[in-house]
């Protein structure tokens, strides 16, 4: 067993180099400067391994705030510290101890975060929303809409991006009008809800929270009579009536908080917040929008009107859309939903919401569409 | 009794012989089979910690760079821990989540200050990174020891910030044409305020040489671009800019250019302009970037030791080659691979009969978007750690080892000061996003 050898030493105080030679002792090593002197004297059990090139042990001493070293380049004296000293593992063994346990509590912290978004977040904002304040819901509102509004509003038309105001247009705005009316007073929701027709091909409505209601007249388009648009606007009155736009806000930022804050980012880290808020959106929006369909049957029952409207224009507007990646999944869904309207529709005589020639109006509410 | 010797050590030479380094002062000594083993490893681990390992990885990464590079035969040493980074990013993310909210309220606020929000966060993002990365700069120097004698870091974070933004604003405003006098400006300051030891730091490179050096450059890259400009101007009289005023829709600018033909012809060059713009950058990038390393590397000062370089662009150029060629490589056997799983699951999937089930088209479309999250993300960290092993490692050993320094006696002569520095500008510059090593 080797008991000495040669070594490099730095005393931490200044940069000079010292040629030293280590005697290994029973529970300490010293170092002795070329004329004999001693230099230092370190335990064993607080000698620090430090990273270090291939060929060369770097020891230090744990805890010292002088960050005196000992470079041992002769491997015969680095392999006996080695074995004298504990802190020392150059086989890495202790090292990769520490490490399991990071990777472990990771894993674990990561599956706890997923179980949190998956069934917390949609809990904790579930609860939350009825506390929200209508006067709060109906600033945020104000606050999405102008953003909403503008990124609706591809083409820029400014003030008459919103139908209805044009000569030709003003008796379908009447007619639309009366039609929501109806369908206002059956909700009977405690804040003033408003609806706007707009410039827009989609086939499609939008509700913000605080009650503002989009339809877009690809809508009207494709609609075949009143009591269709009815059943969609009657379905967004589900959505105020549930205040989904104030849940899925909240929803949202606590979900940023979670993912965005907590996390950081790390390459790809942006795609899986966003790809993870999908796959829970989608998942959260299928319920939310079961109800609201239902929401919609009950309120188009109790005005008299068609409650199957709403499936006929969903089928019709689900056969022509074109998303990509949900193309071939949509259908089934489409059929689930309609069938569950069918279902709560039962049989029973309708009235039509809409005189023909109202509804024959309310097709030309945006026919000065390119004027 | 404390002898130096400028000369390498004694076992130096055979290291150094066996591995064929290069003779001069500064030399690193890692191989790239440790740093693949490192970034493998640590990419998959961030993969399943959804990122925490960044901490450790970042640790162990520069571990490995300093404690491979040799100054005179003596290795530099990183003494900072994952445990400090991660406590210095919760302690940023506590500052940090105030600050949010506070934008997050603002948004929500009619009228100006509303629709300013967004704005002003960015503002106050811009400055905040700046104090961030000045800040996560001490802290990695206070953590960099050679000989046993620490690194440290002087000035105020907030004057660099303010005064990082001032400049990069300069060089926005001027089109590039201010970038070497703001970086030698800001340069000048972090190295002024840089120790090593008692042996105060500081940054000679002249702004006016890169000036000159980079001219040529950048008349090839933003010439045309602004030949464009000037052109667009010269074609446009007062009546046609009264006209294009006051029509704001889309057939308007149509008509305009139909109407006047010199409109077209600059238009026209200007977007040729942006695609050679692009295309030069992509390709002159290497020798700028070799250009401003081989500026940089040659203007730092210690005391009275001046720092060289004969920094290759050539070298500059392989690692980006090397990178990209990796890269390909990794792509195509990464793909290769993908098709193979897909139809052998594809396959499995429709023998087993799964897809005619109910259940099918929900769970399908959840597993579908989950995978090509997992299938996304290997891709973006096989590219990553590419990166790292080609770019990132290749430039740092570049720059070690083509390295010069005159008066290097000076290095066994410095006394200790200094303590090591909080790691909250690290925990900041990750929270925020801005890097550096």
């Amino acid at each position: 067993m080797t008991t000495s050898g040669q070594a490099t030493y730095f005393d931490g105080v200044t940069s000079a180099r010292h040629d030293v030679t280590v005697t290994l002792g029973a529970s300490a090593l010293q170092i002795h400067a070329s004329d004999g002197h001693m230099l230092a004297e370190w335990p064993y059990a607080e000698l620090e391994p430090i990273a270090s090139p291939q060929g060369l042990l770097r020891v230090g001493r744990i805890d010292n705030p002088v960050l005196a070293r000992l470079d041992v380049r002769d491997s015969t004296l680095a392999a006996a510290i080695d074995d004298l000293s504990v802190p020392i593992d150059r086989s890495g063994r202790t090292e990769r101890r520490g490490r399991r346990k990071v990777v472990f509590w990771s894993l674990a912290a990561t599956v706890s975060l997923l179980l949190v978004a998956i069934f917390g977040v949609p809990e904790i904002a579930g609860r939350l929303t009825p506390l929200v304040p209508y006067a709060a819901e109906v600033r945020l509102g104000a606050a999405v809409d102008a953003q909403v509004r503008s990124m609706l509003d591809k083409s820029g038309a400014g003030p008459r991006f919103v139908c209805g105001s044009g000569e030709v247009e003003q008796a379908g705005r009447a007619a639309f009008d009366k039609m929501f009316a109806k369908l206002e007073q059956a909700a009977g929701q405690p804040i003033p809800l408003r609806v706007l027709v707009v410039r827009s091909e989609d086939a499609n409505a939008v509700t913000l929270p605080g009650g503002t209601i989009y339809v877009f007249h690809g809508l009207i388009d494709k609609a075949e009579n009143a009591d269709e648009v009815a059943g969609v606007i009657a379905h967004e009155l589900g959505h105020v009536a549930h205040r989904d736009g104030t849940r899925t806000v909240l929803q949202h930022g606590a979900m940023s908080l979670l993912f965005g804050l907590l996390l950081g980012d790390f390459v790809g880290g942006g795609a899986v917040i966003i790809a993870a808020k999908t796959i829970l959106q989608t998942s959260y929006s299928r319920d939310v929008e079961t109800s609201a369909d239902a929401y919609a049957v009950d309120l188009m029952k109790a005005l008299g009107a068609d409650p199957r409207a709403l499936g006929t224009i969903l089928t019709r507007v689900a056969g022509s859309s074109h998303s990509p990646l949900k193309l071939l999944l949509d259908h089934p869904e489409t059929k689930e939903r309609v069938d569950a309207i069918n279902a709560r529709s039962g049989a029973g005589s309708a009235e039509p919401i809409l005189t023909p020639s109202e509804w024959t109006d309310v097709r030309r509410i945006c026919s000065e569409s390119k004027g | 009794m404390s002898t130096f010797d400028a000369a390498v050590p004694a076992a130096q030479p055979s290291l150094a012989a066996r591995f064929r380094l290069p003779t001069g002062p500064i030399q690193f000594l890692g191989f790239d089979k440790d740093y693949w083993q490192l970034w493998i490893r640590g990419s998959a681990l961030l993969a399943l910690t959804l990122g925490i390992y960044r901490f450790w990885l970042t640790t162990d990464t520069r571990r490995f760079l300093w404690s491979n590079t040799e100054m005179l035969g003596e290795p530099l040493e990183y003494t900072g821990t994952a445990r400090e980074l991660l406590i210095g990013f919760l302690i940023a993310v506590a500052i940090l989540i105030p600050f949010y909210a506070l934008i997050f309220l603002l948004a929500l606020t009619q009228g100006l200050i509303g629709q300013l929000a967004g704005v002003i966060g960015f503002a106050l993002a811009t400055v905040l990174g700046h104090y961030a990365v000045f800040r996560a700069r001490r802290y990695r120097l206070t953590r960099t020891v050679y000989r046993g004698v620490r690194f440290h870091q002087t000035g105020s974070a907030w004057y660099y910030a303010i005064m990082a933004v001032l400049w990069w604003t300069v060089v926005i405003l001027t089109l590039g044409l201010a970038y070497p006098i703001a970086l030698s400006r800001l340069e000048r300051f972090k190295m002024r305020n840089t120790w090593l030891g008692n042996l105060q730091g500081r940054f000679e490179g002249s702004a006016a040489g890169l000036f000159i050096r980079g001219l040529f450059m950048w008349l090839v890259v933003v010439g045309p671009l602004i030949a464009s400009l000037v052109a667009f101007v010269l074609a446009l009289d007062t009546a046609l800019l009264r006209e294009l005023i006051s029509t704001n829709d889309d057939d308007a600018l149509s008509r305009l250019i139909e109407a006047h033909p010199s409109v077209a012809f600059a238009s026209a060059f200007g977007i040729g302009a942006l695609i050679w713009a692009a295309l030069a950058g992509m390709l002159l990038y290497p020798v700028f970037q070799a250009m401003v390393l081989r500026w940089w590397a040659s203007g730092l000062r210690f005391g009275d030791m001046a720092a060289s370089s004969t920094l290759r662009t050539g070298e500059v150029y392989g690692t980006y080659l090397r990178y990209i060629g990796w890269s390909m490589v990794f792509s195509t056997i990464a793909s290769f691979v993908l098709i193979l799983l897909g139809a052998a699951g594809a396959a499995s999937l429709w023998a087993t009969g799964v897809l005619d089930k109910e259940w099918f088209s929900s769970v399908g479309e959840i597993a579908t978007a989950i995978l090509g999250v997992i299938i996304y993300v290997a891709f973006a960290l096989g590219y990553a750690a590419i990166y790292q092993v080609k770019v990132r490692l290749g430039l740092w050993r570049a720059v070690a080892n083509s390295a010069g320094l005159s008066n290097p006696a000076t290095l066994g002569t410095i006394s200790s000061v200094g303590a090591p520095a909080s790691p909250v500008g690290e925990g900041l510059a990750d929270a925020l996003n801005v890097g550096g090593f």
